[in-house]
Order: structure tokens, then sequence, then C-alpha cells
């Protein structure tokens, strides 16, 4: 056979190295390529993650059994001689960049594996990679100077057990460089700044949200085929709204990102909702932020972590019994008393706040005209058990009042009582929450539900002292809520009312809150719709369909409306034209819909659905394998059969 | 130590008083509660009657054995537990005092009302522990001193159980009484109702409550408290409690598709297959969060104060019910939340067209469930028919409650399959059922609990189906045979002490069988008066006469101990030996004598559980002298209202 010159230009000895001439017969397979390659460069290294790739083509020769022949290698051919992974940098959910080694060679879904192995989450199928959105060329000096995380130097392993090291996988043990990484990735990021968030992209509209999902790149393909280069920049993001799974113990990573995820969707109206639930959320991220900032230190060290919760138990237990013996000891409940102005709206009076004394024994308060009627009757007494507390405070104009709506036979009595200062404020207000649950100065819950009021009020003291300054402690309740609620209220109306839904989740652990956020974020009706701008075969106008885990919805552009649905499991079968690019689907009762897509490559729209089937096909007993044929075969196309 | 015990002895008794005043109450019917301030948080009372009296005179024969026994029990099982306190610690403790106390109190039941405040609710005022908890050195001493705080503790929780009287109405226009215990849910009512009322046990039946005032009905969900809602109705409430099936209870378990697919055409939903049903259920109540059905639809509102009702465009969403505002759009950004569910709970309406001249008789209100009156913070909603009225109402009950309605459901439909199964005994279990003893801690973990209270004695037989003999240790004593033929001395008392639960530390300490026979065969002729009144009564009660249902206190193991004895201090004395027996044999199982369980099966195929009823009373028993509860007026009265009705029959 005769023999001819193959070109290969070797990636690593730089662009301008000339390409190597390689003497080759048709019948030689790409392993004895590579091996005379190798040899004619005369250097010593260590070659094995190299492969050869066939730029005119896009395509990798990786079949090293191979021969030219058979895959289609000519003279003509320019082979490059390339690793296959290469350093990436990837913006994570949280917004941070970090930069590691990735797979450019096999398919993007096995490459999202390799990363999520590295980060240590849990059911990597849920995610992939999308070519992020242009920034303004205004920010590239900014660019340079973002903080980026570097995991390079971390291998990939193969393995998928991972060893605990000091509460974090052995391989982020190794530097403190990567123990950053992890805490980066395991701890919520601090709350950004209001001008931040109003400067970033958000979707005005369902057309603006279609926009980000032409961006998902093809599991089927490789990285390097999509045009993904070296160093470029890939947004890694949970695709499919199905968490399976989902265990705090095992997903710190995943939970934290996922939480990241869902609350700058909320944060940028990616998804839309209430006022009370964006307050309800704002009291959660505040809450998060804060008990993440406390752990960050206590953390930095497990070891000593466990040590602590040790103490911690410790303590309890002696508390506990403390207070047991303490109860018998007194015999008498602990209970507040104060001078307290006190105000009945619903009268009809002009009286203003009238001066009595209060006492707050078991869920009520009494009050008497004064201290020396103490033993008499009381001119009223309070049952706050089942009755709502806001709070109406400002610390600027030093208010600090308690509103107090309390059930009765004949509706509700209105009653507004106001202290004097923030800690008797805290006293009181932390016992009527307690009394509207039933529960009394004894409880357990008293002390720290004194703490956070306070520090809720401190943060607003130090907003309305000073609006820029951004110090630990105090977060710009704006940061907390979408720029539309910047507009709308101004920081010391935003603050009483995050405080009055930070109330009922100020309880809540670091875990269970990040869960609840979650939960609620799960439960806005609009969760999970991935949304893309199609036209229906024979129609002329645009519309957009959404794509849930169980779903299609049919969206008119014109009202707005959802115009029809389509549950996954009507559905009988599902096929793509690749030559017009037209998705098919025939569902039960031989409704058969036909569409094309106009912005998005129609490999997406089907990927997302054979996605969402794949993962309903996951159940709790195989959880550990992933089925990653099932998966190309529902969301590959014809390319992959 | 003694000075420690004898502190101790004096708390406790402290709180004997405390638990018996409870009993008292009961008596004194009319509560003397200012409306203002339900504050007492100890007292029983009774709903449905206009006074006590009548209620104890409306109530059947086995309810008021059984309300008999509950109060009873209240009472021994504070002084057993004293007593049992004692002798774990140290038998050197001063015991004569202790009993007494329970008595001299029932001779007063005026005074008990102004003794409890004293020494009741959260501001236990009882100094006397403090003292007594420092001298202990030793370790020991140190463990006894934890003990007796922990039961100090308990019997202060328990002190403050509260404990109605409900009177429930039945569709075809009887009703049942019976005693309601404020940790009973409202599942484990409806099983005690179930076994009353011999009806089938599926999963529409529900307990609601009425309120004529404002001419709403709501269905208590199966998980929550009765007594807890009940007592915040005035005092002169017509409001009624009505048992009844309800179609719309579970109908979204059933067929989710009419109101998670609301939207479909009516032939879809008809012929929805099972299995798609099945996944509708998964995908919305069993992943992360429950999915809300995502209803919308113009309502009409009765605007605050106002006559007029305004339509307006609703949507219900997890956090709350919104409305559109004119002008405005459907984006969830501009919702006005009328309301959200964290206080409010939802109820039917009737003829709201003639009392608020609603558009249509559709309506239904959400309020705060104390609120009783009309009221400027009710929101009233009108729908244009009734399957939107019951989409709105079941879509609310979903956001407000979540998973536990489906675990409700759950619950309910176990309870329904294992009655069914067990068809055949259910009669036995119909029998003995009639207990309305408070069973807290049941808690129907199997769905199915048939008391077979006095046969099994034991906690344990909540779980266990009517057969008595599988259900714990317990079981074996109570065989039916004491029960019928040698009716057991006392008449009154319910002879059978509950099994403690198996949890309770009391429990664990008494080496149980072996003590029971000895101790409590000495006992009797020693202190035990001669029963004095049962015989008679003996006599009559064999046949109707239920078992007297031993009331399961969680907290309490055998608690059915004595009733107040007739001669106060007589029938103290017997303290030591007494009680220690009484603990043995609830906790304990098998008293010796008593043989093989009694094949339980073959009394079930009677279909007249009366025979059965008997408590299996231990044969002899130290306690039973002091049944006769003479000196307590609330004895006496429930007394007289038991002979009564006998004597009617």
């Amino acid at each position: 056979m005769a023999a001819w010159d193959l070109t290969v230009t070797v990636e690593d000895l730089g662009p301008d190295a000339p390409p190597f001439k390689i003497s080759v017969t048709s019948d030689l397979h790409i392993g004895g390529v590579i091996l005379k390659l190798v040899e004619q460069t005369n250097q010593m290294k260590d070659w094995s993650d190299h492969a050869l790739w066939w730029e005119q083509k896009q395509q990798w020769l990786l079949r090293t059994g191979w021969t030219l022949d058979k895959c289609g290698v000519h003279a003509d051919a320019r082979l490059v001689f390339t690793p296959q992974h290469k350093p990436l940098r990837l913006g994570l959910p949280n917004g941070a960049t970090l930069k590691m080694r990735a797979c450019f060679s096999s398919t993007v879904f096995r490459t999202v594996v390799g990363i999520c192995r590295v980060l240590n989450i849990r059911h990597p199928e849920e995610l992939s990679l999308l070519r992020p959105v242009e920034e303004k060329k205004k920010k590239k000096d900014k660019d340079s100077s973002e903080e980026l995380y570097d995991l390079t130097d971390v291998p990939l392993t193969a393995g998928s057990v991972q060893a605990l090291y000091n509460g974090m996988p052995a391989h982020f043990a190794d530097s403190p460089k990567t123990e950053a990484v992890y805490k980066m990735l395991s701890v919520s990021l601090p709350s950004p700044a209001p001008e931040a968030i109003a400067k970033l992209y958000r979707p005005a509209s369902v057309v603006d949200k279609t926009h980000i999902h032409t961006r998902w790149l093809d599991s089927s393909r490789s990285l390097m085929q999509q045009g993904i280069l070296e160093n470029d920049r890939l947004w890694l993001r949970f695709k499919y709204y199905t968490f399976h799974d989902m265990d705090p113990k095992y997903d710190v990573v995943r939970l934290t990102q996922l939480y990241e995820q869902a609350r700058w969707a909320i944060l940028l109206e990616d998804i839309d909702c209430t006022e009370e639930e964006m307050m309800l959320f704002g009291a959660l991220q505040y809450h998060i932020g804060k008990l993440s900032l406390s752990q960050d230190m206590v953390s930095s060290c497990q070891g000593m972590d466990d040590l602590e919760s040790a103490l911690k138990s410790l303590e309890v237990k002696m508390v506990g019994d403390g207070n047991s013996t303490d109860i018998l000891d007194n015999m008498t409940a602990p209970e507040l008393n104060d001078y307290l102005k006190i105000f009945r709206p619903k009268r009809l009076t002009l009286k203003g706040y009238k001066q009595y004394w209060c006492n707050f024994q078991d869920t009520s308060i009494s009050y008497y005209k004064s201290k020396e009627d103490r033993y008499g009757e009381p001119m009223q007494q309070l049952n706050l058990k089942g009755c709502e507390v806001a709070p109406d405070v400002s610390v600027a104009g030093q208010k600090f009042c308690i509103k107090l709506l309390i059930p009765a036979p004949e509706g509700m009595n209105e009653i507004y009582v106001r202290c004097e200062n923030e800690k008797q404020y805290s006293q009181w207000m932390a016992a009527c929450k307690l009394a509207s649950k039933g529960l009394t100065l004894l409880d357990s819950s008293y002390q720290s539900e004194v703490k956070n009021i306070q520090t809720f009020l401190s943060m607003q003291r130090c907003n309305s002292a000073a609006p820029a300054a951004q110090t630990d402690d105090s977060i710009n309740t704006h940061s907390l809520v979408s720029p539309r609620y910047h507009k709308k209220y101004k920081p010391k109306q935003l603050t009483p009312r995050i405080l009055e839904a930070f109330q009922n989740v100020a309880q809540l652990s670091l875990t269970s809150a990040i869960l609840r956020f979650l939960q609620i974020w799960q439960a806005l009706p609009d969760f999970g719709i991935s949304y893309f701008m199609i036209r229906f075969k024979g129609s002329r106008k645009d519309e957009v369909m959404g794509i849930a885990n169980n779903r299609l919805i049919r969206i008119d552009l014109g009202v707005g409306d959802v115009v029809k649905t389509w549950r996954y499991n009507n559905m009988r079968q599902w096929n793509v034209n690749w030559d017009i690019r037209q998705v098919a689907i025939e569902f039960d009762g031989n409704i058969n819909i036909a569409f094309s897509c106009v912005t998005a490559d129609c490999k997406v729209v089907h990927e997302y659905i054979g996605g969402y089937i794949f993962l309903s096909t996951r159940s709790r007993q195989q959880s550990d394998t992933l089925n990653e044929e099932l998966f190309h075969k529902l969301t590959g196309g014809h390319e992959a059969l | 130590m003694d000075d420690i015990d004898a502190m101790f002895s004096d708390m406790l008794q402290e709180m004997d008083l405390l638990t018996q005043s409870l009993g008292e109450e009961a008596e004194s019917a009319p509560l003397p509660k200012p409306a203002s301030i339900p504050a007492p948080q100890e007292m029983n009372f009774s709903i449905g009657f206009t006074d006590f009296n009548a209620s104890l005179h409306e109530m059947e024969d086995n309810d008021l054995d059984a309300l008999m026994a509950d109060l009873v029990a209240d009472i021994s099982a504070t002084e057993e537990k004293f007593a049992t306190d004692r002798d774990t610690s140290k038998g050197s403790a001063p015991f004569a005092p202790i009993p007494i106390q329970p008595q001299s109190n029932f001779g007063l039941p005026a005074s008990t009302d102004t003794s409890k405040p004293a020494t009741s609710s959260n501001s236990i005022a009882a100094p006397p522990p403090l003292p007594a908890s420092k001298p202990s050195k030793e370790e020991q001493e140190e463990q006894i001193k934890a003990d007796k705080i922990k039961l100090a503790l308990e019997k202060l929780k328990e002190a403050k159980v509260k404990k109605l009287v409900v009177k429930v109405e039945i569709m075809d226009g009887s009703s049942k009484t019976l005693m309601v215990d404020e940790r009973q849910t409202v599942r484990e009512v409806m099983d005690n109702l179930f076994e009353k009322t011999h009806c089938d046990c599926n999963v529409d039946w529900c307990v609601c409550e009425t309120n004529p005032d404002l001419q709403t009905e709501r269905g208590f969900e199966d998980h929550e408290n009765l007594v807890e809602p009940l007592s915040t109705w005035t005092r002169d409430t017509e409001n009624k409690v009505v048992f009844l099936e309800k179609k719309d209870k579970y109908e979204v378990f059933r067929n989710p598709q009419l109101f998670y697919l609301w939207k479909k055409d009516k032939k879809s939903q008809m012929d929805m297959k099972e299995k798609d049903k099945e996944q509708l259920l998964e995908e919305n109540f069993c992943g992360a969060s429950i999915i809300v059905p995502d209803l919308e639809a113009i309502l009409y509102m009765k605007e605050d104060g106002k006559k007029s009702w305004k339509q307006r465009y609703f949507l219900l969403r997890a956090s709350g019910l919104y409305y559109s505002p004119k002008g405005k759009t459907k984006a969830s950004r501009d919702l006005v939340c009328l309301v959200q569910f964290d206080n409010v709970n939802v109820y039917y309406c009737k003829e709201y067209r003639n009392k608020y001249k609603a558009p249509t008789d559709h309506c239904f209100i959400l309020k705060h469930p104390q609120i009783q009156k009309e009221s400027q913070y009710i929101k009233y909603l009108c729908c244009d028919d009734e399957v939107t009225m019951t989409l709105w109402v079941t879509g609310i009950r979903i956001a407000k409650y979540g998973k536990q309605l489906y675990e409700n459901y759950k619950a309910a439909v176990r309870k329904a399959a294992g009655t069914a199964t067990w068809a055949n005994r259910t009669i036995q279990a119909s029998s003995s059922a009639s207990t309305p003893s408070p069973t807290p801690k049941a808690k129907a973990a199997n769905g199915h609990a048939p008391q077979l209270p006095k046969d099994t004695k034991g906690p344990g037989n909540q779980t266990s189906f009517p057969p008595p003999p599988p259900s714990m240790e317990t079981l074996p004593p109570p065989p039916p045979d004491p029960m019928l033929p040698p009716p057991p001395p006392d008449p009154m008392l319910p002879p059978p002490p509950p099994a403690p639960p198996a949890s309770t530390a009391k429990v664990n300490k008494f080496p149980p069988p072996p003590r029971f026979p000895q101790s409590s065969f000495p006992t009797p002729p020693m202190d035990d008066l001669p029963p004095p009144p049962p015989p008679p009564e003996e006599a009559e009660l064999p046949p109707d006469f239920l078992p007297p249902p031993p009331p399961s206190f969680a907290p309490y193991g055998g608690d059915s101990l004595p009733p107040p004895p007739p001669d106060p201090i007589t029938s103290l004395p017997p303290p030591p030996p007494g009680p220690q027996n009484f603990a043995s044999a609830g906790g304990a199982p098998p008293p010796p004598p008593p043989p093989p369980p009694p094949p339980a099966p073959a009394p079930a195929a009677h279909p007249s559980g009366s025979v059965r009823k008997m408590p299996p009373a231990p044969p002899k028993r130290t306690t039973p002298q002091q049944t006769a509860p003479p000196g307590g007026e609330l004895m006496s009265e429930l007394m007289t209202a038991m002979l009564k009705k006998r004597s009617q029959q």
C-alpha cells in the first residue's frame, strides 16, 4: 500500500511550531499514528491524555483501533494532537467562576458527569452546560479583576466513591486554596449589592426568557465539536427541574448551588412571584446569609466542628437539666413587667397611646392602671394564643411598636403596644411571638428569638445610618429582593415587611431554611418551565412552548395566557424530522402536534422533552447507577444512533 | 432523705389535688371562666350541652362508666404514681399523708375552683421541691431525685391536660357523648365514634363543626386536635359537632384529576385511568413541595363591611389566595393577596343568598377559627356553582395542610381496609369500643385501633386487633372468663388497670408479675372495706355493663386505680402495697392466675357485645373497696346518673 504524508500539529509545542509530517499508509490504525508522532517529537512526557482532533471535520479520532482508511482520513486532512482535558472557566450557579479541567472529547453529558464528580454534586444528569450571556464590553476590564477560583490542579478522579476528609471530599483538602473552593461551593455567598443586581440582565417577558434556552450545549456531542475552546467561559446550571433524592447529608454542594440558582432566578425575576412571596424569599435569604456567615467560622475546621457540636449538646443537656430544677426551684414561670403604652385603634376615640403597667405571663398580657394596682383586677387581660403579631418599627424614628390582632368570637381585636427602646421591644416582641404559638417564656427558643429580633433591628439601624456601608452584619434589604421592589419601596419601608416575614422563619436551621426556600420556589406556579419560541405547523405566528417536568404548555404570545397543556403521560411518541427541523408529537386520543423551533435548535427542545422523560424513569433503587445509554437514546436524535 | 421525701410528698399531694380538681370541675357544670379569657387550662367542660348535669344524664351507660373510669383513673393514677415513686425511691418514705388528700378534695367540690388557681397553670406554685432537691449527696440519691423531678414534671403536664365532654350528633338525629382528651386527634376521636356507631369506617366519615350564627360548616382534618377548636367556642354557643359522611373530604385523592386537571373537559376527566391518577398524586403530593391546584376563576367577594358582592379574578397559590385588581394583568407581581392561610380556616356556608344576599348559595368563608360571629375580619367568597366551590375549598385545604392531608387520607384508607378485613371481628371490637376513654398515645399507628380496652388493659391493645391475645403481655391477665362469671366485686370501678404505655418509666421499674398476685391478695382483706354499694349494681351490670373502659392515659401506667375510696381515711391506708399492685398489674403482664388468654374470637361471634364487655377484672384487687365513692360529689352524681339510667331500662 502506498505511503503518504499525514500532517499533524502538536499543540503542546506552541502555535508557531511547524506541523509534523508522518509517513503513513491507509491501513495504519490511529494508535499507530500516535505512536509514530510521539516518537517523532522526541519529547519525553505523558501523552496519555492526548488524542487526535480532525479540525476540518470537527471530530475526534478516538478509536485507536480504527485505520485511517476507516476513519476517512486522507492526505488532505489536518490533524491536531491535543489534550482531551483542558481548563474551562465555569460559571457556577452562585455566580462565582471556577477554573477547572473538563473533558473536551467526550459527550457533554459525560463531561458534566466528570465536572460534578469533582465538585461533589450528585445526580449530574440534572445539570448541563450553556454558553453564557455575552457581557457588555464595558465590563471587560472589570472581568479581569474578577475573583477566580482555581481547581485545575485537581486531577479528575475516576472512582465515584468520595472519601471524606475534614468534612469535605479528599481532593479538596489538599491545600488551603482548594479548601477555599470547597467553601465557596458549599456555603451560600453573601447577598450581592443591589446595584449589582440591577446591572445584571433580566428577562422582561416570556420572549426574553426563551433566549436563555437557546444556549444549551448539545449533550450528545463533545465541547470541541461545539466550538468550545480552552479557557472559554461556560455556565454550569441545573437544567432539568426534578431534583432526585435530595439529601442534605450528601448534597451539601448540590443543595447550596441549587439554592443559589433559585435565589438568582428570583432576584433577576426569571420566575415571577407575588409580593408576599418575595418578602418571604427575602427573609429566608437574610436568614440563610446570616447563618452561613456564622457557619463559616465554625466549619473552617471540621474536627473542631464535631467537638463544638459535642460541647454544645453537652451544654444543652446541662442547661436542660438546670432548667428543670430551676422550674421546680422557683415554681414560677418567668414574666415580664413594664410600663408600656397601649393603644386600641378600633375604639372610636381620639385618645392616643396611654401608659399602663403591663405584665406578661404565660401567654397573656395583663395591664393595670399603674404598678400599684398590679395585685388587683387587671384593666384587661389579653390572651395572645393564636393571635397575629406584626412589628411596626422604625429604629431611626425610635418607634418600637407591636401590633397585635387578637382573635375573639366577635372578630379580631386590634391592639398596639408601644415599647420604649430596642431592648424592651425585643423582649416583649419575642414573648408575643411565642405566645401566639402557644408557647410561654419558659420555652427554650425565647432567648434566641430575642436575639434574632435584636440583630434584625441592628441591621435596620445600619441601613438608615449609613446606607452605603456594607458590613458583614448589615445587609441592605434591597439586596434581598428583585429590582422591581427597589423602585417600589425604600429600604425603610421594605425592612419592616421582610422583618415580618422573617419572624416566621427565624427559628429554622441553615439546612431547613435552604430547603424551605427551595420548597417555596418549587411551589410557584411557574416553577420549572423552560420556554421556547416555536411555530406550529401550518401557523404563521410565533408562539411559546413551555416545557416542564410533566407537561408541555402552549402559550399565546398575544395574551400571554396558557392556551393548552399536554401531559407526558398521555404522550404516545415524539419524533424529530431533522431535515426540516420539526418536532412532531402524538398524544393519546389521536392528538398530533408538530412545531418547528424559531430560535433554539430543535435538538435542545428534543433533549428537554427526552431528558424529562429520562429523569422520570429514575427510581430510588437504581439511583446510584446512571443509565447513560437510555439518556442518549431519549435525547440523542439521529446523530447519536 | 426522709426530708426530701416528705417535701416531695407534699408537692405531689398538691398535684393530686390539682388532678382531682379536674374531675370535680367536670361536675360543677357552669364553667366559671371569664368569657374573654379562657384562662384555666385544665378544665373539663361539655360541648353540646347547656349544663353539665344534662350532659351526664344524656350519656349512655357505657359512656358514663367510661367517664367515671376516666375520672377515677385520673385520681388513682396520681395516687399510684406517688406510691410507686415512693416505692422505687425508697421504702422508707412516709406514705400516710398522701392518699388522704384526694378524698378530702372530693368532699369539697365547690372549693376546687378556688384551690386550683394556686396550684394549677404554668405558675405552678409548688415551692417545696426546691429544698428537697438540694441535699442529695450520693449518686443514687441524685438518680432518685432526678426521677422524682421527672415524675413531678410529668404530673404537672398531666394535670394540665384538658378534657372535654363532647356531644356529637349523628346523622340519624341521635347523638353520642364522649370524652375527648386534649391530646387526641380527630382521627382518634373518629375511631372511637366508629366503634360506637357501628358504621362502616369508610374514609368519608368526618367530624364537622357547625356554626348556626354564621351558618357555616367545616370538617375537621384528621390530624387536628379536637379540643383546641372546641375550647374557643363561646359559652352560650349553639355550635355543634356533627359526625357524618362528606364526599368531598378526600375526593381529591380518589379523583385528583378533578382538581388538578379541572380545565380539561368532563369526559376526559371521567375517563382518567387509575394509573394516571396515581401519577397525578405522585407528582403533586410526593415531591419536595406540595403542588397546589392552579385554580383561577372569577368569584364574588363581599367587600369589607359592605353588603355588595364584587366580582374579581381570583388565583390560588401555595402562599395564599390572590386576586388581580382591576386593570392589572394576571402576572404574579400584580396580584393582591386577599389572605394567607396560616391563621385562617376555610368554611362552607349555607344559604348565604338569604343571609347576605350572595349571588348564589355556593359560598365559603375564610376566618380565624376563634371568630364565631359576623365580623369584618371574615372573608366572604361566592362561587357560581357547587363544583367550583368544592374545587376552591379543597384547593385551599391543600395549600394550608399540604402533605398532611395526604397522610391523613392514607391513614383513613388503612383504617377502612383494616375494619373491612376484620369485619367478622368488628362486633367484638365495637362492643368494647364503647370506651370513650381517651387513648392519646394510640395514634392509630396502624389505622385501626379498635379498643379492646378492658380486655387488653394495655395501650398495646390499640395497635392490636380485636383478638386480644396478640397484644402485648398485658393481655393475658384479663381473660374473659373472670369477667363474666365472677363479676368483679365493684361494678363501678373500671377493674382492669389500663396498662401503662410501655414506654413509661414506671413500667420498667416494676418487676411485675410476681408481685402482683402476692401483694394484691394480702391487701384486700386488710384495709379494704367491703365494697360498699357494689353488690346491687353488680347484678344489674352484667347485661349491659360495658366494661368500664380503662382510661388509658398515656402518662399513667396502670392508673385505673381505685376510685376514691368511700371512706377517706380507711381507704387510704393501703398505700404502699396497693399502689404497687396496681402498677404492677397494669404494667406487668400477667397476673399469675389468669390462665391462657381466652380465645377472643368466640365472643366476637356474638352480635351483642354486652356480655363480653365486662371488664376483665383482675380477680382480686386491693382497690375494690374504694370503688364506691360516696364521699365525692362527682362520683355520687355519676352514680345516680348511672343508676337512673339502668333503672329506666
